[in-house]
């Protein structure tokens, strides 16, 4: 037995790493290292006094620097789709040299691909030719080729993460709804949407990072309950104290985002292409400006055709395994969840903003400055 | 002090020299490229850094010619400095400067709190440098509109300031000192609210009175906080967060109108009164933060050439600084009912 006790949270800047690094730090019993990928990304894990260090997987000075003394490594670090893999690997490889006792990699029920129906982890990996998705198939590949070479490797795969801090599953989400634009798409997002709160999440991959039996496996770790994505909607309108949401027909909403979905790739490669003149004009023209920003705002706040395939997916992520073998066991309740995330929410201000007087403009007058 | 050459006089038509100490993001994204819009000042420039592969990567890209890695050597050297560091740096450096009569730029905030901010006024008082601070909002249409709006009592009594800012932190930070448990001054209070709380001592002419101040920091730097404050009648909240985007705007309300303005968009206010909006276009030739930075760096050039006093003087921010100093003092923490362990409480 090592007299080391530092875990190293790899992207600790990030949503589940943030919750993990936080959550050891609060609870104590170890040293908590957070691994950024840039300072930026320490906002969140610095408002405690814990350790922060750059680590960006890709930069294999900072990964071996970060292992120092570290006996797990919780590994929570996405970087960019083509780095998922290699970023992996330059952590396990690392974390084998340093003899770490035991290494737990968050990957993702994507994994899965498209196949429907209960999902429990036996069922295989399929390819959707996603790269986010490819790449954690190849990285929990590796993880299994180092588990063999004798690392201690546990995976972990969480489907539908919410919470505070959650920039995909609140915030925008919340966004959306807040919008007005946003409603329930009947026929089209009566799929499930295995959400897990992000603590219960948290507390699952902790327990896997001491179980002795969690040694070579691979977890995934579901919610409380099981809902539909309209379902979703629903509640999370209710918590945001917002107006009924409009329904949406799904022939309808199958023509429009399917209509709208060549303007979203023009709209995409013009802001890449033409980002500065794009500035420019709309600097200048008050009209240009007022356009820009309400095809922007309206393609935020409608599904894309991605989001329709997520939302129409009918599967359920069996989480038997680790409820045996981790003791896992989710605790907060969707009402709960939802009503803490619409707290953070209005703490940082998204709900309950300043909200503009100007609903028109019918007077424009001039003053010139003398700066 | 012997052999200490005055500065605190004009220095002559001939082209200032300066150093800039420091060279991460905020060099080069803000002072560089605009001193670049002044090459007879770029040439006689010298760069200070002690990280050498950020410094000639600098020094190459403005073609710089003179670095140094510490700024003790080139003190003999120079007429003023723009203090570009790590904030809790700004203080000792820059008083060391002023005492040799070394005119002084400093980054915002001025200083890690209000008794070292003093210590560089003082300094400058005694030895008659200039200390100039950059706190760009100060010379931005829109927030300079106010101002005058509300010095002249354009809309009657000021009633309220509600002032809301909410950006994810993506400022490219070299050093990441704000989040270095020993060279940090602590959060977004210290940091994006050097400058909220600066407009709003500046709009309304003095020190407010804090009321409260709630962050969400547990030992480390805050990234949520919020303040609320009163002033001669006037209520007023500050709100901010590195966490989220959102519209970051303030409110201003007077008797007879309300002033509403966006942070980031320079030239427009909306004034709402009798129920009915109109917008204002502010008309400047001040465009984007590279003006601003023109600005203030040729004020700070002239205060050395031709004596000219700074648009920004540093005794005009310590109001700012002091206040911000009582919201830590006063700071409580946040209810932040996700974090429900009971650990919590001890931390």
């Amino acid at each position: 037995m090592s007299d080391k006790n530092v875990t190293l949270v790899t992207g600790a800047g990030g949503f589940i790493g943030g919750w993990l690094a936080e959550t050891l730090y609060l609870k104590g019993g170890t040293q908590v290292r957070a691994g950024v990928h840039s300072w930026p990304g320490a906002t969140r894990p610095a408002r405690f006094p814990m350790d922060i260090v750059l680590c960006d997987m890709m930069n294999l000075q900072q990964v071996n620097q970060s292992m120092d003394g570290v006996k797990c490594v919780i590994h929570c670090a996405r970087g960019a789709d083509h780095e998922i893999a290699q970023g992996a690997r330059n952590l396990l490889e690392a974390a084998s040299r340093h003899g770490v006792e035991r290494f737990v990699h968050v990957s993702t029920t994507e994994v899965f691909g498209n196949q429907t129906g209960k999902i429990d982890d036996t069922f295989p990996c399929q390819s959707m030719g996603d790269p986010y998705g490819d790449g954690k198939i190849e990285a929990e590949e590796i993880c299994r080729e180092y588990n063999r070479k004798g690392l201690p490797v546990v995976i972990i795969r969480p489907p539908i993460v919410y919470g505070p801090f959650s920039k995909i599953f609140t915030v925008n989400i919340a966004s959306k709804l807040m919008s007005g634009n946003w409603g329930l798409y009947q026929g089209v997002a009566d799929g499930i949407c295995n959400l897990v709160y992000a603590s219960d999440l948290v507390s699952g991959i902790i327990q896997a990072s001491k179980c002795k039996a969690a040694i070579g496996e691979t977890f995934i770790l579901n919610g409380h309950e099981l809902i539909t994505w309209n379902q979703y909607f629903q509640k999370f309108n209710n918590a945001l104290g917002l107006p009924e949401l409009k329904v949406f027909k799904s022939e309808t909403l199958k023509l429009t985002t399917t209509i709208k979905e060549p303007i979203r790739s023009i709209m995409k490669y013009m802001r890449y292409r033409f980002e500065h003149q794009l500035k420019s004009i709309a600097a200048k023209q008050r009209q240009a400006r007022q356009i820009m920003k309400f095809v922007e705002n309206r393609m935020k706040t409608t599904p894309r055709v991605h989001d329709l395939h997520l939302f129409g997916r009918q599967v359920t992520y069996q989480d038997d395994k680790a409820r045996d073998i981790l003791g896992y066991q989710p605790t907060v309740t969707l009402e709960e969840g939802l009503r803490l995330s619409a707290h953070w929410l209005e703490q940082v201000g998204l709900v309950n903003s300043l909200q503009t007087t100007r609903s028109d403009y019918p007077k424009v007058e001039l003053i010139s400055n003398p700066l | 002090m012997s052999n200490v050459i005055p500065k605190s006089n004009p220095v002559s038509n001939s082209t200032p020299r300066i150093a800039i100490i420091g060279c991460g993001a905020i060099t080069q994204s803000y002072y560089l490229p605009a001193l670049a819009r002044n090459p007879a000042v770029l040439i006689n420039t010298t760069l200070v850094d002690n990280e050498e592969t950020q410094l000639q990567k600098l020094a190459q890209s403005y073609k710089v010619k003179r670095t140094c890695k510490d700024y003790r050597q080139i003190l003999d050297e120079v007429d003023g400095v723009i203090l570009a560091l790590p904030t809790a740096l700004h203080s000792s450096i820059g008083v060391e400067c002023l005492s040799r009569g070394i005119h002084v730029l400093c980054e915002k905030p001025l200083a890690e709190n209000a008794v070292k901010a003093r210590l560089m006024v003082e300094a400058a008082k005694k030895s008659g440098a200039l200390l100039a601070a950059n706190y760009l909002g100060r010379i931005t249409p829109h927030f300079l509109q106010v101002r005058q709006f509300l010095a002249e009592q354009s809309f009657g009594r000021l009633l309220s300031i509600n002032y809301m800012v909410g950006e994810v932190f993506n400022w490219p930070t070299i050093s990441g000192f704000y989040f270095k448990d020993d060279k940090s001054s602590r959060g977004i209070l210290r940091d994006r609210g050097a400058h909220v709380v600066d407009h709003i001592c500046w709009w309304l002419g003095g020190k407010p009175r804090l009321i409260s101040s709630v962050n969400d920091s547990f030992g480390g730097s805050e990234a949520v906080a919020e303040v609320n404050f009163e002033y001669q009648g006037c209520a007023g909240q500050i709100r901010l967060n590195w966490f989220v985007d959102i519209p970051s705007r303030f409110i201003v309300e007077c008797e007879q109108a309300t002033i509403e303005g966006e942070v980031y968009d320079y030239h427009r206010l909306w004034i709402k009164k009798s129920g009915r909006t109109s917008e204002i276009q502010l008309k400047s030739v001040t465009k984007t933060q590279i003006d601003i930075a023109d600005k203030i760096i040729t004020n700070f050039l002239d205060g050395i050439r031709y004596g000219e006093q700074p648009i920004i003087p540093g005794e005009d921010v310590l109001n700012s600084i002091e206040f911000v100093d009582e919201c830590y003092q006063n700071a409580t923490r946040f209810n932040m009912p996700w974090y429900s362990f009971a650990e919590v409480q001890n931390v």
